[in-house]
């Protein structure tokens, strides 16, 4: 297997302007600070973390999406994608689609469904009315759709079934990497799975690559190789799935691990709810060593003095963390 | 099969007919609707099917309305009233509605490039805009008017001028709003152009708004016609309603049909766009059709 996606130092800052400092006072909030990993062909690697750990900011750079400053490499097939403009950007989002969080607000309501799945084709390709259409209809029937719920619009829709249209749409081009942004937390827990065996079933048939953002451990399980957890912009923990599930490294995927409710009362016993006090530090005034050491129950003087490098850790993964060295 | 959607078949519905399916329904914007059709036909045709000349005098001035064959009676200078309302419906409407399509050509170019670009644009508009805000609209209006004439196309374009901040300033509110939801990063992810972000995606969806402030619009540039007819500074020569009130102020005390009539017919007017105007509103709203 090969790499398809190399992310290297990817950050993304926005201007904030900054208060009392009035007019050109501005200052930077970094949403995702060098952050490093890959992606193999075929993979499904999933970007966790809670609201504001910039997993999103992340996903949507990789697909040219932000407005904020973006700087580092992100390479496709060995290629930066970041610079390109005009007809290579187009080149580019062929070959790589998002399928929206809210299935509500990702299809524009004045569009009929087929044109909401043929946009892409329309412009970025130059294929004629009538092979559009037929890549139309043959997506409709994998991704579960009637051919005559072709003519609606979105409101006449389920929420599961929007979100398949959502799909449709991330899948009219071929594309190579599809970015998952959190695809099923809009949707109430049956259709869910119903969305998730879609997407596996969908990646087993047309070879997808998916960079899958969740905050939801469960249907990270379910879906992933392999997992990155982020918080505050930075990865703190990056693994195979069957590695941090039984043996994560960093204390915050810890407790986010310890915090996935059980119905077995007996797991529940055994394992302890790691709590976690405080809130995160303020994203526009980061503190200077581990952003995690405020509200990590093993943290020690040194872990607020310097930042911890990603190294390789225990689980065969990578951590971030002083006080977890392979070994 | 697990992901295979088991749903009863719907009717391929536009949003379009669904917002008439709901306007329907609301019995005080259909009234305002049939009386406005009533009006626009009678300002059309109804010069064909009355004979009388609206400024010709017809009958000693003062006659009251029903007597001597006058259904509205006569005015000072003894024209017939009904001849000049019929008359003047035809320009009190070309005003309202041309004043009204002014306003919003100027207002949704500036609020949608506000709203779109953002950042510098958006600073430099909006101070363009709250400029022409403070401005006194009345005299405003009237400066432009006595320095270019009191031709039509003058005040219409008088009124237009006044009137556009308030569609720029919800133009630009709707695509601030419209821009960050997902399907417009959805059409960017699918190579969608600025111009056809702008045009083809958010437009439509900024519309309802839009058109709901745009008929009432129509309803204000009438008043102002009417406003700015009374203080004189109108055509005398083009009649309208605001400038049969304006013409026969001075006997108000006297005969003051002469100017509840024409002030009734503008207050019908008005109140019938207005009607249709809500009517719209709640039609094309999707968070109310789904009640």
């Amino acid at each position: 297997m090969t790499e398809l996606l190399e992310i290297e130092n990817l950050s993304v800052r926005f201007p904030v302007r900054k208060k009392g400092a009035g007019w050109g006072g501005k200052t930077y909030l970094t949403a995702v600070d060098s952050v490093n990993f890959t992606v193999r062909k075929g993979e499904t690697l999933a970007i966790v973390g809670e609201s504001g750990s910039g997993k999103t900011t992340a996903a949507l750079a990789i697909a040219r999406l932000v407005t904020g400053e973006t700087t580092g490499q992100v390479r496709l097939e060995g290629k930066d994608i970041l610079p390109l403009q005009q007809e290579q950007l187009k080149a580019m989002r062929r070959k790589v689609q998002v399928i929206f969080q809210d299935p509500y607000s990702s299809l524009n309501p004045r569009q009929r469904a087929e044109d909401i799945v043929r946009e892409p084709l329309d412009s970025l390709t130059g294929k004629s009315a009538s092979e559009k259409a037929a890549i139309v209809d043959e997506l409709f029937a994998a991704v579960g759709l009637r051919p005559e719920q072709k003519r609606l619009f979105p409101h006449q829709f389920s929420g599961g079934q929007r979100q398949r249209i959502g799909i449709a749409r991330a899948l009219s081009t071929r594309p190579e990497v599809i970015i998952c942004d959190e695809p099923v937390s809009a949707l109430d827990v049956a259709v869910q799975a119903q969305i998730l065996n879609l997407l596996r079933r969908l990646q087993a048939d047309f070879g997808l690559t998916y960079l899958f953002i969740s905050h939801d451990l469960g249907v990270v399980q379910h879906m992933c190789d392999s997992v990155a957890v982020m918080y505050m912009g930075k990865i703190v923990e990056h693994a195979d799935r069957i590695a941090l599930f039984s043996n994560p490294q960093h204390p915050y995927t810890e407790a986010l691990l310890s915090a996935v409710p059980s119905v077995d009362a007996k797991r529940r016993e055994e394992t302890r709810r790691i709590l976690i006090p405080g809130d995160p530090p303020d994203p526009l005034n980061l503190p200077k060593g581990c952003r995690f050491a405020s509200r990590c129950p093993i943290a020690e003087p040194r872990c607020s003095e310097s930042e911890p490098p990603l190294k390789q850790a225990g689980n065969g993964g990578m951590v971030a963390c002083h006080l977890r060295e392979a070994g | 099969m697990t992901d295979q959607t088991t749903e009863p078949t719907v009717k391929a519905q536009s949003p379009l007919s669904e917002a008439w399916d709901m306007f329907r329904r609301n019995h005080a914007a259909m009234a305002g609707l049939v009386v406005l059709c009533c009006i626009v036909l009678g300002a059309i045709f109804g010069p064909y099917l009355y004979p009388g000349k609206p400024f010709e005098m017809a009958w000693a001035p003062f006659s009251p309305p029903g007597a001597d064959g006058f259904l509205l009676g006569t005015d000072y200078l003894g024209r017939d009233l009904l001849a000049q309302i019929i008359h003047g419906a035809r320009v009190t409407l070309i005003i309202g509605l041309s004043a009204a399509i002014v306003t919003v050509v100027i207002g949704v170019t500036i609020g949608a490039m506000a709203g779109f670009y953002g950042g510098i644009v958006e600073e430099a508009l909006m101070r363009f805009t709250e400029f022409f805000q403070v401005l006194p609209t009345l005299l405003f209006s009237m400066v432009i008017v006595a320095l270019f004439g009191a031709s039509l196309p003058m005040i219409t374009l008088a009124i237009g001028l006044v009137s556009w901040t308030a569609v720029a300033r919800i133009t630009r509110a709707e695509f601030l709003r419209i821009r960050e939801l997902e399907y417009v990063m959805a059409s960017r992810a699918s190579g969608a152009s600025g111009r056809k972000l702008m045009f083809r995606v958010i437009l439509p969806n900024a519309l309802p708004p839009i058109i709901v402030q745009s008929a009432l619009m129509v309803g204000s540039a009438i008043l102002f016609e009417a406003g700015l007819s009374f203080l004189g500074l109108t055509d005398p020569n083009v009649i309208s309603w605001g400038q049969i009130i304006g013409s026969n102020r001075q006997y108000i005390l006297e005969s003051s049909f002469t100017v509840t009539i024409p002030g009734l017919a503008i207050f019908i007017t008005v109140l019938a766009i207005s009607l249709v105007g809500d009517g719209l509103n709640d039609a094309l709203n999707p968070r109310l059709r789904q009640r």
